[in-house]
């Protein structure tokens, strides 16, 4: 049975991407179907409000008023999932809130689903982050996402050290966004409009675009890449009761996977 | 088609479609992942069967070695780049920009892997063919097994797409089909590029020749004999004769298609 989720993407570190795994969460659940929602706490401008603003609201997440108007109406929004973007600095003082009104404990009871993607920095600060992360995350799904959007490398994480790290969370799930174009990623930025909106060739209003049938080439490839990678983890058993879910853990441990698995 | 059935036939008239349908105007893509097979041959008198009715031609030249096809029709070809993101923008976008027109892609075999990478990821075939534009890649074939390697590889990831082996007589005599190279198109036909006598080759290769030079003026090469001369035009009108025949095996297709769709309306 389905049940409402929060969906919290997250770094302590800035210029990660959490944005743009958003708009690609966000775009994931409309191609599935499933109604959501979303929150930018980029306050006051709103970045993730510039390509979904019809679902969008931007808040401060550590005022009570809107912590307040997200988390007292997860079940009756009607939205399926809610998606929280969190700005940079804010993941660890956010799921401190969670935890002090009482959030983390609801989704033991599995009242609600809570998931958590941390995205990932090339450096070997991220892996500390995660560390402080898990803590809060025992019963959550944890994803681990490494972005290479922007084609960044790895490379200063050696395999040993990496899996020393994952070891210790044994059921967070590993998320690979691979590499997009550079020119396609500006022209998606410039269009302000979500990816599957840009292959689709409109604008914000529904009006043909004309954008260049190449770049929508390469962001339709890039983004059937990103989807593969939310159907590998089962993204959408996040919905499911904990009763009817089926555990990915099995198959798809991080732990398993190798920290060089580079974008496509 | 045998040779003696065509030789001193005229080239029939370029086929027009029935009344009221378009034929998708080809898109021709002269391939091998091995050098000196004869592609800038097959791209050369693509280009100048077109050119040669004055019909209009697009033709580009992503052969990165002298000489290419650029060398030889030098007012006629684009040199393209699609080495980055903005030079594939350019190239792409404009291929199907204009869907009426019949294009020639003369790929160096240096660049074919990245060729087919790009078509396949940005879906070049599919969005051609939703603008009336008929991709036909036209695959030099040779006895190495890198190309029957390569040829099985596009037949797999461009399934659907006319996939059409051509025989140069000159690299590929009695090379069977069948095993290495089946035929994969809807379009009934096949091509075979003749050879020729070392006379007639040496004036071919010369970057100033032109089949149109030599089907409109007397003797527009001062040391060619007679002999050779004949055996050119007869070299010239048999490759035309099988582009002809691939034009109208278009329009049988067209033809067919719509009648398909008709019956299922009514």
């Amino acid at each position: 049975m389905a049940r409402p989720a929060v969906i919290l993407v997250g770094a302590d570190k800035g210029g990660v991407g959490k944005t743009t795994v958003s708009r690609t969460l966000l775009d994931y659940f409309a191609s599935r179907k499933i109604t959501t929602r979303a929150f930018d706490t980029e306050c006051p401008k709103g970045t993730l409000k510039r390509f979904h603003p019809a679902i969008t609201d931007v808040v401060d997440v550590t005022s009570v008023p809107d912590q307040m108007k997200i988390f007292d109406t997860v079940e009756s929004s009607g939205a399926q999932v809610t998606l929280i973007d969190i700005r940079a600095g804010l993941m660890t003082p956010t799921l401190q809130a969670l935890r002090n009104i009482g959030f983390i404990d609801m989704t033991k009871r599995g009242d609600l689903a809570f998931a958590v993607f941390h995205i990932l920095g090339p450096s070997i600060a991220s892996l500390d982050e995660i560390a402080e992360t898990s803590k809060f995350l025992l019963d959550a799904r944890y994803f681990l996402v490494k972005n290479f959007i922007n084609n960044t490398t790895f490379f200063d994480w050696d395999e040993g050290t990496y899996n020393s790290y994952f070891n210790k969370i044994p059921h967070a799930l590993e998320v690979v966004v691979p590499k997009l174009s550079e020119m396609a990623c500006e022209k998606v930025e410039l269009a302000a409009v979500p990816f599957a909106t840009f292959i689709a060739d409109k604008t914000a209003s529904g009006q043909p675009a004309g954008y260049s049938f190449v770049l929508r080439g390469y962001v339709r490839h890039w983004l059937s890449g990103v989807f593969a990678d939310y159907d590998r983890v089962r993204l959408t058993d996040v919905l499911e009761s904990p009763d009817s879910a089926k555990s990915p853990r099995s198959n798809a441990k991080v732990a398993e996977l190798s920290p060089q698995r580079a974008s496509s | 088609m045998t040779a003696s059935a065509i030789d001193g036939c005229d080239v029939p008239a370029a086929p027009s479609p029935e009344p009221g349908r378009s034929v998708p105007a080809p898109l021709y893509v002269v391939c091998s992942p091995n050098r000196q097979v004869g592609k800038t041959m097959l791209a050369r008198l693509l280009a100048e069967h077109y050119m040669a009715d004055a019909r209009p031609v697009a033709a580009f030249d992503l052969s990165d070695e002298a000489p290419g096809l650029a060398d030889y029709l030098t007012r006629h070809v684009t040199i393209p780049s699609i080495q980055d993101t903005r030079g594939q923008v350019r190239f792409f976008d404009g291929l199907i920009e204009t869907a009426n027109i019949p294009k020639i892609i003369d790929l160096s075999h240096r660049e074919f892997a990245n060729f087919f990478t790009i078509v396949d990821k940005i879906g070049l075939f599919e969005e051609a063919q939703r603008r009336a534009i008929e991709p036909l890649i036209l695959f030099l074939i040779d006895p190495s097994p890198v190309a029957a390697k390569a040829y099985g590889l596009l037949r797999r990831r461009f399934a659907g797409i006319s996939l059409l082996p051509v025989r140069n007589l000159t690299v590929a005599k009695g090379l069977p089909y069948c095993a290495s190279f089946p035929h994969a198109s809807r379009l009934v036909v096949s091509l075979e590029i003749a050879m020729l006598g070392p006379a007639a080759r040496a004036l071919v290769e010369r970057e100033k020749f032109s089949f149109l030079n030599l089907a409109k003026q007397a003797s527009p090469y001062s040391d060619m004999s007679a002999r050779t001369r004949a055996e050119l035009d007869a070299w010239f009108r048999r490759a035309r004769f099988q582009f002809r025949e691939i034009e109208l095996s278009l329009i049988r297709e067209q033809i067919l298609s719509a009648l398909h769709s008709d019956l299922r309306l009514t």
